[in-house]
């Protein structure tokens, strides 16, 4: 194997350093929030949330991996976050559907009988 | 690890668990079980409170489950007010949830955000605070949206909905933040990270953190889904969910902020104090123009948090004691006056003008909302007043700037608040009835609660010898 491709191999083996996981989850969390503030549909607002949300989270696994000792509870912490997040989710879609049920759309921009 | 200890410490919180898990199961195997789900669940309300102040009287204490967990005088007090409000909002529900029969699902709801608020207050690990955050929120956007009857309920659902998550993502990352540059979740490892300077990561945690706390108590400039969401909710349920989730929280960003970051007070009580004036401001200015009394309430309940974050400018230097004792007094004068306004709408009506002439038709009502609006606005001897008053003292006694500019500000918003309540009190004392009213609503059980929540409020200063006792022996001083 010539030098060059053995180094390039080396590279692909290290550890990737904690920063790029971390610079990720900040990217997905800003499209997440970015897509949140336009975007006028319900569920596709919900849907970036939930992008905000596993972007934290992959935050919180790099950072339980890269830890002195793992950060105590460590990758147990995603677990609970998981699971938070799937019951927001269950109680928010049904919230939207009863939304749609009395309105016939979801688009936040229309369901506003609630100002001032 | 598990001792019978350990299930001690929980009592109360257990103890409101099984309540909801037998009212909803009552709710799916009895039919018609109206009444009896709802003495359940008001039975188990009580239980509660009798439990959190068995503790309390016995002075039991601890920290439990590997230090996350812990049981002292400032966590069993917050738990006493939650499991207070649960006890009205159980009452005052009785006679609305009948109505589209699902009441065993929503006294169910009750108690579940009860069980995370409770559990809120004990949290010493931030991702246990995150999850008892969660506990509390997420039932309250079923109750927001619960009332099938009325289109407003299930869009006020949706406003809270949306930005509630959002807030919760927000806070998730500042806590990840916290936790990625401290190493560790725990509060008494977090305060060894948060020393003088800050490291940028730790430093934009705690940003994140103080402004999904911010949403989560409506602060400005995160208020804007509280007036959406009382709106939509059962009166009810809005009672509630400005009383008990909210006193929960404020106590756990207490906890957070004095056991977890003390050496970083100067970062954190300028931007506090920040806060606190600009929710005084938006609070009173937008409560002014509104016509729905619902509605005014949720910008009365944003002013209010914005009194009491200005307790929390005060907690450095020789402030600290008495800004506690000021957040603590503070918010069992608010659960006592708020609730009793709250439920005085269910009995009334939502529109400004259903309110004329109310003392010649129902003097004894009128009274009690006279009660409830000068206790808001800070009239001595009401029990808005003792609150108010400790932010000032707190204030008074942390002498920098930034408190006296908050106390400042206080003052000026309280003169601000004057119309809006008042202009209750002018329709009810001074208008004609409008012709046509439906005449009396409610029943006895709401109309109970008025009168109590109405006594309760005016003899608050007998209770705050007590009140103070219990702040200094609460374990964050």
């Amino acid at each position: 194997m010539p030098p060059q491709v053995q180094q390039f191999v080396d590279t692909l083996n290290a550890a990737l350093p904690l920063e790029g996981y971390l610079v990720i989850g900040a990217i997905m969390f800003a499209i997440g929030a970015w897509g949140a503030l336009i975007r006028r549909n319900a569920v596709v607002v919900f849907m970036c949330i939930e992008l905000m949300i596993n972007a934290v989270n992959l935050s919180l696994v790099a950072f339980a991996d890269y830890l002195p000792d793992a950060g105590g509870f460590g990758v147990g912490y995603a677990v609970l976050v998981i699971a938070v997040a799937a019951a927001e989710v269950a109680v928010g879609l049904a919230i939207v559907l009863a939304v749609y049920r009395s309105r016939k759309t979801v688009n936040v921009d229309e369901v506003n009988l609630l100002k001032g | 690890m598990f001792t019978a200890q350990t299930f001690v410490g929980l009592s109360p919180e257990i103890v409101a668990f099984l309540f909801s898990m037998v009212v909803l199961m009552v709710g799916v195997f009895v039919p018609n079980a109206r009444g009896l789900v709802a003495g359940i669940a008001a039975f188990g309300a009580v239980a509660t409170f009798v439990t959190a102040a068995v503790l309390l009287l016995s002075g039991f204490g601890g920290e439990f489950l590997g230090n996350a967990y812990v049981v002292d005088a400032f966590a069993l007090y917050f738990k006493l007010i939650v499991a207070f409000s649960a006890f009205f909002a159980i009452l005052a529900a009785i006679r609305w949830s009948g109505r589209t029969g699902d009441s065993p699902e929503y006294l169910t709801l009750i108690l579940s955000v009860a069980v995370g608020a409770m559990l809120l207050v004990s949290m010493r690990d931030l991702f246990g605070l995150f999850v008892a955050i969660e506990l509390a929120t997420i039932p309250s956007y079923a109750l927001v949206a619960f009332d099938r009857s009325r289109r407003e309920s299930p869009e006020g659902g949706m406003k809270y909905l949306l930005t509630g998550v959002m807030a919760s993502s927000i806070l998730l990352y500042g806590i990840v933040l916290i936790y990625g540059a401290s190493g560790s979740a725990n509060l008494a490892d977090v305060a060894e990270t948060f020393t003088g300077s800050l490291s940028p990561v730790a430093l934009m945690g705690l940003v994140l953190l103080i402004s999904g706390f911010a949403f989560k108590l409506s602060a400005a400039p995160f208020h804007f889904w509280t007036p959406d969401a009382y709106q939509g909710a059962p009166t009810s349920a809005a009672a509630f969910l400005s009383v008990a989730p909210k006193a929960a929280t404020f106590a756990i960003l207490l906890r957070v902020l004095l056991e977890g970051m003390p050496d970083a007070a100067p970062t954190w009580t300028a931007v506090m104090a920040f806060l606190a004036v600009l929710t005084m401001f938006v609070g009173n200015l937008f409560a002014l123009r509104q016509r729905n009394v619902r509605r005014m309430l949720a910008y009365s309940s944003v002013a209010h948090s914005g009194y009491i974050l200005g307790a929390f400018a005060a907690l450095r230097g020789a402030g600290v004691d008495t800004a506690v004792q000021a957040v603590l007094i503070y918010m069992a004068a608010y659960a006592v006056m708020n609730l009793g306004a709250f439920f005085v709408i269910d009995l009334v009506g939502e529109d400004g003008k259903s309110f004329n002439g109310l003392f010649k038709s129902r003097p004894g009502v009128a009274v009690c909302m006279g009660i409830f609006m000068a206790a808001l606005v800070g009239i001595p001897p009401l029990s808005g007043f003792w609150g108010k008053a400790w932010v000032i003292f707190a204030g008074v006694e942390a002498a920098s700037a930034a408190t006296y500019i908050v106390v400042g500000a206080l003052v000026i918003n309280s003169v601000l608040s004057v119309p809006y309540y008042f202009g209750i009190i002018r329709n009810m004392f001074f208008e004609d009835p409008v012709t046509g009213d439906e005449g009396p609503k409610g029943t006895g059980l709401v109309l109970f609660s008025v009168y109590a929540l109405a006594v309760a409020t005016v003899v608050f200063g007998f209770f705050l010898g007590p009140l103070s006792a219990l702040a200094e022996r609460s374990g964050l001083l």
